[in-house]
C-alpha cells in the first residue's frame, strides 16, 4: 500500500489510455451476444483514410419475434444507446434510423424493428489520424430486447481498421448489408410535395399534397408524447394526396410548433417530414420542410 | 309519438356514449372511480379516499424497469416517505393471467413482504379494467390524484427512462415533485410525461 502511494502517479491521459487498452483487450470481438440475439459491428470500407468520413454499422440479429426500438420507442421500451470508445481524431455521428414498424396491440403501440436491423453510424475523421497505423473502435451498447416481455442487455464490441493514406476500398463482405440498410432509411420528401398540419382539440389533421391520390399513409412521430401511438390513424384519400387524422397524446398538454417524423406510404416508400403545426383559424401559409434526416435526431437529442 | 321515441333513443345513446368519453384519466380532470379487490382481501373504492392524495403505481414484478425501482429500494422509500405524510398508495397489478407480472393475492403478499414494500394496498386487476380506465401503458406508470379527486400527474416515475439502477440517484422523481408542489399549494410543473417502462401485459 505504502509502496503504491510512493510511486509517481501516472498522467491521467496515460491511465486512460491503459484503461482503454485493457477494456479493448476484453472487448476485441466484433460480435457479441445480447438477450435473444447477437450484435455485430461492421465497417463499410476496408480501411480509414484520414480526413475522410466513413460508415460503421451495428447489426442486430434477433430470435424470431423479438424486437428492439426506434429513436422514439412509442408507448413502452427504449432505443439502443451506444457509448463509443475511439482514438482521438474519430467522432461518431448520430445513428441513421431505418424506417420503423408499428409493434404491439390495440391499446399499446411501440415503434421498432423485429428479427433483424442494421443501424448505420457515420463517423468523422481528422487528418491528424495519419500518425497512427490502425484504429480500434469500441462500442458499449445498452439495448432492450422485447417480445412479450423485455430483457435489458449490454454488449461490448470493437473493430480494428487500418489507417491508410489512400482512398479506402469498400469491403465486399459488408457491401450487401450496407446496401440493404441504406434502402431501409427514410428518404427526403420530394420538394414539390406540400404538407399541412392543423391542430384541433383532440387531433392533428395531417394533409399531404403529393400530386396524386394516396390511399395508404402511416405516420411515425419522432418526438414522444405528441400523438396517441395506439390510436388508429384514419387515412382519407384526396384528389391530390391524403388526409391523416392523428389523435393527440394524453400526455400532450401544450401546443407543439412542429410535427416531425417519418411518413410511410408503402413498404419501400418512407420519408422524413417536418411540418409546422397551424392552429385552427390561422392562415395556412406553411408547406412542409424537407431537412436532412440527421437534423431530426440531433434536435431530438438536444431537447 | 314517433318523434319522442327517436328523442329518447338519442338520449339513451348520449347517456351510453358520454361516460365512455370521459372515462380515461386526463390531467386536470376528475380521476375515474373504480372498485377493486386488494391482495389483503379488502375491497377498495378510489372515491372513498377523497380528501387525501392518492398515488397509483402500475406494477409487474418481472419488468426490468420495475426491478430497477424495487431492487434499488427506491419504490419502497417513496411508499414509506409519502404514506407517512398521509398519502394513499395503491400498487395496481394489471397483468392478465398467464402473462408476465400476473400474481395471485398470496403471491403478491409474499412479494410485498419480501421487498419490504409498504403500499396502502396492492389492487388485483387481472381483467385490466382499471388499467384501461386510466389508459395505463407501462409499468411503472404513475398517477397522482389530489384530495379533490383531480388527476394532477400522469406519466413516468422519473426522468431517466432506463433499467439501470445507477440512474436513480441523479434522477428527478416526478411523483415526489408533483406531491411536493401540490402540497405546497403550487402548480405542478410537470403534470405529464411519457410513462416509460414495459408495456402493461393486458389480455389483448
Amino acid at each position: 500500500m505504502r509502496r503504491h502511494n510512493s510511486q509517481p502517479s501516472l498522467p491521467a491521459s496515460v491511465t486512460l489510455g491503459l484503461a482503454f487498452l485493457l477494456s479493448a483487450a476484453n472487448a476485441g470481438a466484433t460480435q457479441a451476444p445480447i438477450p435473444h440475439g447477437t450484435i455485430e459491428i461492421v465497417a463499410q470500407n476496408e480501411s480509414i483514410e484520414p480526413g475522410r468520413d466513413f460508415n460503421l454499422a451495428l447489426h442486430f440479429q434477433l430470435e424470431k419475434g423479438w424486437h428492439i426500438y426506434w429513436a422514439n420507442p412509442g408507448d413502452s421500451g427504449e432505443p439502443p444507446r451506444v457509448e463509443w470508445k475511439m482514438p482521438e481524431g474519430i467522432t461518431a455521428e448520430e445513428i441513421e434510423w431505418p424506417t420503423p414498424h408499428r409493434l404491439g396491440s390495440s391499446t399499446i403501440v411501440d415503434y421498432g424493428y423485429e428479427d433483424a436491423v442494421t443501424l448505420i453510424v457515420p463517423m468523422r475523421t481528422e487528418t491528424n489520424l495519419a500518425a497512427q497505423q490502425s484504429a480500434q473502435i469500441g462500442a458499449q451498447v445498452k439495448v432492450l430486447v422485447c417480445r412479450e416481455m423485455c430483457v435489458p442487455g449490454k454488449a461490448q464490441i470493437s473493430l480494428t481498421l487500418p489507417i491508410k493514406a489512400q482512398t479506402a476500398a469498400p469491403d465486399n463482405k459488408t457491401a450487401g448489408l450496407f446496401a440493404a440498410a441504406r434502402k431501409s432509411l427514410p428518404q427526403h420528401a420530394p420538394r414539390d410535395w406540400k404538407f399541412n398540419v392543423d391542430a384541433t382539440k383532440g387531433s392533428f389533421v395531417f394533409t399531404g399534397n403529393l400530386g396524386h391520390q394516396t390511399t395508404s399513409a402511416i405516420f411515425f412521430p419522432l418526438n414522444e408524447s405528441q400523438i396517441d401511438n395506439a390510436a388508429p390513424q384514419d387515412v382519407t384519400p384526396t384528389a391530390a394526396g391524403f388526409r391523416l387524422t392523428l389523435r393527440k397524446s394524453q400526455q400532450l398538454l401544450k401546443p407543439i410548433a412542429r410535427l416531425k417524423g417519418v411518413l410511410v406510404l408503402s413498404d419501400d416508400r418512407a420519408y422524413w417530414i417536418d411540418v409546422p403545426v397551424s392552429k385552427p383559424g390561422l392562415p395556412q401559409n406553411n408547406s412542409g420542410m424537407n431537412l436532412q434526416p440527421q437534423h431530426f435526431v440531433e434536435e431530438e437529442k438536444a431537447t | 309519438m314517433k318523434r319522442s321515441i327517436v328523442f329518447s333513443m338519442m338520449i339513451a345513446l348520449i347517456l351510453c356514449v358520454v361516460p365512455l368519453l370521459i372515462a380515461a384519466a386526463k390531467i386536470g380532470e376528475p380521476a375515474p372511480d373504480f372498485t377493486a379487490t386488494a391482495s389483503n382481501g379488502k375491497t377498495v373504492k378510489l372515491s372513498a379516499n377523497l380528501g387525501k392524495y392518492v398515488v397509483l403505481e402500475w406494477h409487474n414484478n418481472g419488468c426490468p424497469y420495475v426491478g430497477k425501482q424495487y431492487n434499488s429500494g427506491n419504490m419502497q422509500r417513496l411508499q414509506k416517505q409519502w404514506t407517512a405524510r398521509g398519502v394513499v398508495w395503491f400498487t395496481i397489478l394489471s397483468s392478465a393471467p398467464g402473462k408476465q407480472g400476473y400474481v395471485t393475492a398470496s403471491e403478491e403478499n409474499d412479494y410485498i413482504a419480501k421487498m419490504h414494500a409498504t403500499p396502502t394496498a396492492a389492487l388485483l386487476d387481472p381483467t385490466g379494467e382499471i388499467g384501461h380506465l386510466y389508459d395505463a401503458k407501462t409499468s411503472p406508470q404513475m398517477v397522482v390524484i389530489n384530495p379533490q379527486g383531480i388527476v394532477i400527474y400522469d406519466g413516468a416515475i422519473d426522468d431517466k427512462p432506463t433499467t439501470d439502477l445507477n440512474d436513480i440517484p441523479g434522477a428527478t422523481n416526478y411523483v415526489s415533485l408533483a406531491l411536493e408542489q401540490a402540497m405546497a399549494g403550487k402548480k405542478v410543473e410537470t403534470p405529464a410525461t411519457r410513462p416509460y417502462g414495459c408495456s402493461v401485459k393486458y389480455a389483448n
